[in-house]
Formats: C-alpha cells, structure tokens, sequence
C-alpha cells in the first residue's frame, strides 16, 4: 500500500544501517500487528481456553461494526481532518431506517435497506463536507456541532422509543449464519454473513485509496492542503467525497448494529468514538494526516477488540478492567509515538 | 490543527454538551415556575429507556391525580453521572420546591443534594437507600430480600449447583451491589453453587453485555447460572445464551421488563425476571415529595395511596432523612410474564 509514499523516499536511505528500523518506518503497523501478536500469546499462556474457533468468530464479530467505522475516520485523518460525528450518522440511519420499513415496507429486500441506509449516511455526510469546506472551520469544530445537530434531530423530532421487534427481513439478515458449527461441548458457533461486509469495505477503501486519483488527493490533502490546491486538486470536491464516504460507512455500520443487536435503540452508538478514533491511531495512521493504510486501520481495531474482549478471560477483576483498558492503550500509543521517533 | 488544540477541543466538546442539557432543563423548568404551583422534578438516570418512560407515565398519572401540583420528569440523555448532577444543579437554581431523584451515582450527588435541602428544597430518592442527603429514600421493596429471590429463582433452576456468575450496571450502583451481595448469601445455603468472575460491569449496554456474556461461556463452558442486575443485562446475556443453543441449559435470572424480554422468555433463554413497577415508583416518590412539601409526616405503616405502597414500612435512613420501603417486588417466567406486560 502507498499511503507512506509522502516520506518513503527520503527514508530508505538514510535508515539502511537498521533495516528493522527502516523496515517499521515504512510500515509502521507492523509494530500493532506486533503488539496484536504480543497480547494473543500472553492470553493464550494465561488461559489456554483463548484457543479456541470461537474466540475468533466472536472478534471477527465484535470487529465489524467498529471497523466500518474505523476505516472513515481513517480516509478522514489521511487527509487531515478529524469526524467526531460518524456515531451520530449511523444512530440517526439506523433508527430512522428502522422506523421508515417497519411502519411502511415491512417485507423491503434488505439489500434495498443496506443501500439506504448508506446512502442516507452519505447524505449527512455531505452536510459535514459543505460545512467543513465553506465555512473553512476545522472539521473536529463542525463534526462536533453536526453530532449534536444529527443526534438532537433524531432524539427531538423522530423518536426514543427502542425498537425491540425489527422488520422481519432486517432480523433474518442478523441472524444469517455464513458458516455454523457445533464446539466439543455442544453450543452452537456462529459467524454471520453481515461480516462479510467489513473486507469488503475494506477492499474498496483500499482500492479508492490506492488505485484512483481520487485517494491520491486525499493523501496529498493530508501531506499539504495549499501545495495540493496548488497542484489543481479540487479542495471542495475531494472535502465532499471524503465526508460522504466515511458517512456511508457510518450509515452502512449502523444498520448492521441494529440488525446484529436485534434492537433499534437511539441512544445508541454516540459516546464509542473515542475508541473508534484511538483504533486508527493504534493502526499507524498519524493524527496530523497523510499517512496510514487500510490494513493497520483493520489492525489496530484488531488490537482495540481484542484488549476488550480478553479482560475476563485473563481473569482480571471487574473493578481494574477500565485502568488495564486505559494503561494498555496509553502504553500502545507511548510505544508507537517511540518508534516512530527513532526513525 | 495541531495534536494538542484537538485534545482541549475534546474536552470542550464534552463542557458544551453539559451546557446544551442544562439550557434544555433551564428552558422548560422556567416556564412551570409561573404558575405558582408546588413544583416537584423527577430526575431519572437515563431518559428514553423503557424502564424510565414507564416510570414517566406514572409521574404523568400523578399529575393528572394531582392537579395542585406540578409534576415531571428530566433525565440526562445517556446514563452519565455527571450529566445527572447538571440537571439536579439546574433544577435547584431554578428553585423547584421538590425533587425526586434515581441517582446514578448516590455519592457524587450528595453535595448537591444537601445544597437544595439547605435551600428549603424537599429531596426524595429511590434506589439509593445508602443516600445521607434526602429527606425520604423510597424504595420499592427490601434490596436484600430481592437479592434473596432472584438468587432462590436461579438455585432452583440451577437444581443448587454449578458455577454461575453475576452483572451489575455499575460497581458504583449500590442496589445493584446489594442484590448480587445477598444473592452470594443466599448461595451460601447451596455449597455446590460455586460463583465465578462476579460483579461484571454491563453499563446498561445489551451490546457490551452480549459480548461479556460470550467471553463468560467461552471461559467457563460449564457454567450454569447468571444473575444479573441492570434492566438490559437479560436481553444481552439471553441473546448469547440464545445464539450459542443453551437456552434452557443455562438458567439466567435477572431483573428485566416484561415487554422487551418477552421473546427471550419464551425462547427459554430467560429463566425468569424481578422487577417493581417504576410506574408505581415515580408515583410513590412524587406522593412522598408532595406529602413532605406540605409539612405532613409519613409514618410506619402509612398508606401512600399506589398500588403495593399502600402499607409502607418506615425507619430512620443512614442520614437524617426516613427510608421507605413498600411491598412491590415481582417475579415472572415464562408462564406468568403476560400478566404484567409493559
């Protein structure tokens, strides 16, 4: 993946001495798949019982809707914004997505609701990008003020009240099994089909970012907005897009909570960015924009996921999990900014 | 933008959310003030949950049942300790002449609290009965003796032994603590019961306790019980139980609203749910409130007029204040669960 071009030439000779270095450099989320590497061993020591099919369709899972997520915030901080408000867009399509098929379309193919509900996210989207490019604001000022705007809409004018029955084809779509089998002792192993969605995502964030002019402004936004508008990138069209998309995903990933959770509640999703946010950043991707690749985005909410999801496993007392959580991510980032550093 | 402006504007983002809920708060506060009417405020810890809006139509029917009084109900937007204390804050400003309260949290808004009984304001809890600054902590029913049940419930499903385990929404969460303690008491009679990974955080999240729920049975394979505390827990832990085929081979007992668990009643998943009727609640508190407003004393036995307080049991609180306690604990499966559908 080119994400790193921006600093690629100048690096490789200078760091020929240590290629380890030079190696982690240009790729630095080697250093997450590292750490993602370092954490399984030490749980599998810990508690054999790690090991296991079901540990790994329970994170592939858990992954989905936070890797959707993940990959907008990420085309996002490629080109040096931030977007706080991907939460709000996907309550707010989720929900009202919801609400529109089950009092008017019950029986609506759920490609027809995935569609939508991107779409409908795309379009809030194009709001953020508007304002962002318009009012010539930082986009974590407008992202802010658009998840309040989106959230307050939907609480104030769609509805509160949880959705526990969701139309029949939307819980069919939770539900569907891709693959399905029995453990030694008996229960019933699912990985659902919706989780197909996430490399698909990913391959197509992949190729946009990788293969078309498009993901090359972006990065170029990142590098430099002035030198890039210098160059003829269109700043309006490429801030447009890329809100729309990361909007999409959000959209996309909110509808597939609902579906997976079997319930359509609006309050949910918003207050999860913070973590959304730390997984890109775990995944190499700078704050300050023009680097990062899609698979250290995927392996950084890896690494986020599964910190989560091995807490009891390691048997660590409800009361210490949030200071293990928030030691472990500190101590990540401390390492990854060190790293870096040394090149 | 640099790194460090991004980090003061997270921070502000979260100053200016408290700020836009009070100005919420303020807003319509002031316009009941005008009618000069006593002015009593529910506070409830999270608005828009099922258990909550329940309790708002029995504020609603106390309202309608009095109408020498004001009476509603606010709650923060997600379940935020902090978030809570701004809204009681902003209410005390605004000077309501009552407050009834479901704290989050009873310690981070004791100061609070003694700020609006210094102010002359009547303050009536519920779920807090460890709160020092109230006049009136009402509780629906012995948290002990609920424990108690829920755990009797889940040993005899259990048949009295095996590994089980206990959420709560909060290790802050003193009912919560209190229910899971007198479980683990009353498990003391079963010396085959044995208690694995208690006392897990569920934040109220169905989704996060799924998950939890999932690493629970992945670590112990043999596990046969769950006791569970906040109103979501049972949706999360039954949907796992569900999905993973052990529906019936592992009991869960959890307290649980009858409507939204009804599927998981009849799927199996769920063994049974306690619950009081915050319907009746919010009523209780508001007529406690109102009592207390007009200088009348409540006293042991006394009748507060809704359905399962009408003989109340009344004894001095941990502070100055009374705790209340009626006879409003119900427990439903699977063949029962219908009579109380809400």
């Amino acid at each position: 993946m080119s994400a790193t071009h921006l600093t690629e030439s100048a690096a490789v000779p200078i760091a020929r001495p240590n290629s380890l270095l030079a190696l982690v450099r240009r790729r630095p989320e080697l250093i997450t798949l590292a750490l993602l590497v370092a954490i399984c061993v030490a749980v599998s020591i810990i508690n054999p019982a790690f090991l296991q099919p079901s540990s790994l369709v329970d994170i592939g899972r858990a992954s989905v809707v936070m890797g959707l997520f993940a990959l907008g915030v990420f085309i996002i901080l490629a080109a040096g914004g931030i977007d706080v408000s991907f939460t709000a867009i996907a309550a707010f399509t989720m929900y009202s997505m919801t609400l529109l098929v089950k009092n008017h379309w019950p029986d609506a193919p759920i490609a027809l609701v995935l569609v939508a509900a991107t779409a409908g996210g795309a379009l809030l989207g194009v709001v953020n990008g508007l304002l962002v490019h318009y009012l010539r604001v930082p986009s974590l000022i407008v992202t802010i003020g658009t998840q309040y705007l989106f959230r307050g809409i939907l609480l104030a004018f769609i509805g509160t009240v949880w959705i526990m029955s969701l139309p029949p084809t939307m819980g069919a779509f939770g539900r569907l099994p891709l693959f399905q089998f029995e453990s030694a002792d008996g229960r019933t192993i699912t990985l659902p089909f919706y989780f197909l969605v996430l490399p698909a995502a990913a391959l197509v964030t992949w190729w946009m970012l990788n293969r078309t002019l498009m993901g090359r402004a972006i990065f170029a936004i990142g590098g430099n907005a002035n030198v890039a508008e210098r160059l003829g990138y269109s700043l309006r069209t490429i801030h447009i897009f890329m809100f729309a998309y990361a909007g999409a995903l959000a959209g996309l990933a909110g509808i597939i909570h609902t579906a997976a959770n079997r319930q359509s509640n609006p309050f949910d999703l918003v207050g999860t960015e913070i973590n959304v946010i730390a997984a890109v950043v775990l995944g190499g991707a700078r704050i300050t924009g023009g680097t990062g690749t899609v698979i250290g985005t995927l392996l950084g909410v890896l690494l986020v996921v599964v910190v989560n999801s091995v807490l009891v496993m390691v048997g660590i007392p409800s009361t210490w999990q949030r200071v293990v959580v928030g030691g472990f991510i500190l101590l990540a980032a401390a390492f990854f900014v060190f790293c870096q550093k040394k090149n | 933008m640099g790194a460090r402006s991004k980090k003061t504007l997270l921070s502000k983002k979260i100053l200016l959310g408290s700020a836009m809920a009070v100005a919420l708060v303020a807003g319509s506060a002031g316009a009941l003030m005008a009618q000069g009417k006593p002015v009593i405020a529910t506070v409830v810890k999270i608005s828009g949950i099922p258990w909550f809006d329940r309790m708002e139509t029995g504020v609603k029917q106390f309202q309608k049942d009095n109408p020498d009084v004001v009476a509603t109900q606010y709650g923060p937007a997600t379940a935020d300790a902090a978030q809570q204390l701004q809204i009681v804050t902003d209410l005390i400003a605004k000077g309501v002449n009552g407050l009834a309260v479901v704290p989050m949290d009873p310690s981070v808004l004791e100061g609070t609290l003694k700020r609006a009984m210094d102010r002359g304001i009547i303050v009536v809890t519920h779920e807090a009965d460890n709160q020092k600054n109230t006049h009136a902590d009402v509780e629906a029913f012995d948290n002990a003796d609920y424990g108690r049940a829920l755990n009797a419930r889940l040993a005899e499903c259990m048949g009295g032994k095996g590994k089980w385990t206990t959420f709560v929404g909060s290790l802050g969460s003193r009912t919560h603590m209190q229910w899971v303690g007198a479980g683990e008491e009353n498990a003391k009679k079963h010396p085959e019961m044995t208690l694995v990974d208690p006392n897990n955080e569920s934040f109220d999240d169905a989704n996060g306790t799924y998950e939890k729920a999932k690493e629970i049975l992945r670590k112990h394979p043999d596990i046969k019980g769950f006791q569970t505390s906040a109103g979501n827990d049972v949706l999360g832990v039954g949907r796992a139980i569900d999905e993973a085929g052990l529906a019936g081979k592992v009991c869960l007992v959890g307290t649980g609203l009858p409507n939204p668990s009804a599927d998981l009643l009849d799927a199996g998943a769920i063994t049974a749910i306690g619950f009081w009727d915050p319907q009746k609640a919010g009523m209780a508190m508001n007529a406690v409130a109102k009592k207390l407003i007009a200088k009348e004393k409540v006293e042991d036995g006394a009748n507060l007029g809704v359905p399962g307080y009408e003989k109340v049991k009344v004894t001095k609180g941990p502070g100055e204040g009374l705790l209340i306690i009626g006879n409003g604990m119900v427990i439903a499966d699977k063949k029962n669960y219908k009579e109380f559908l809400f």
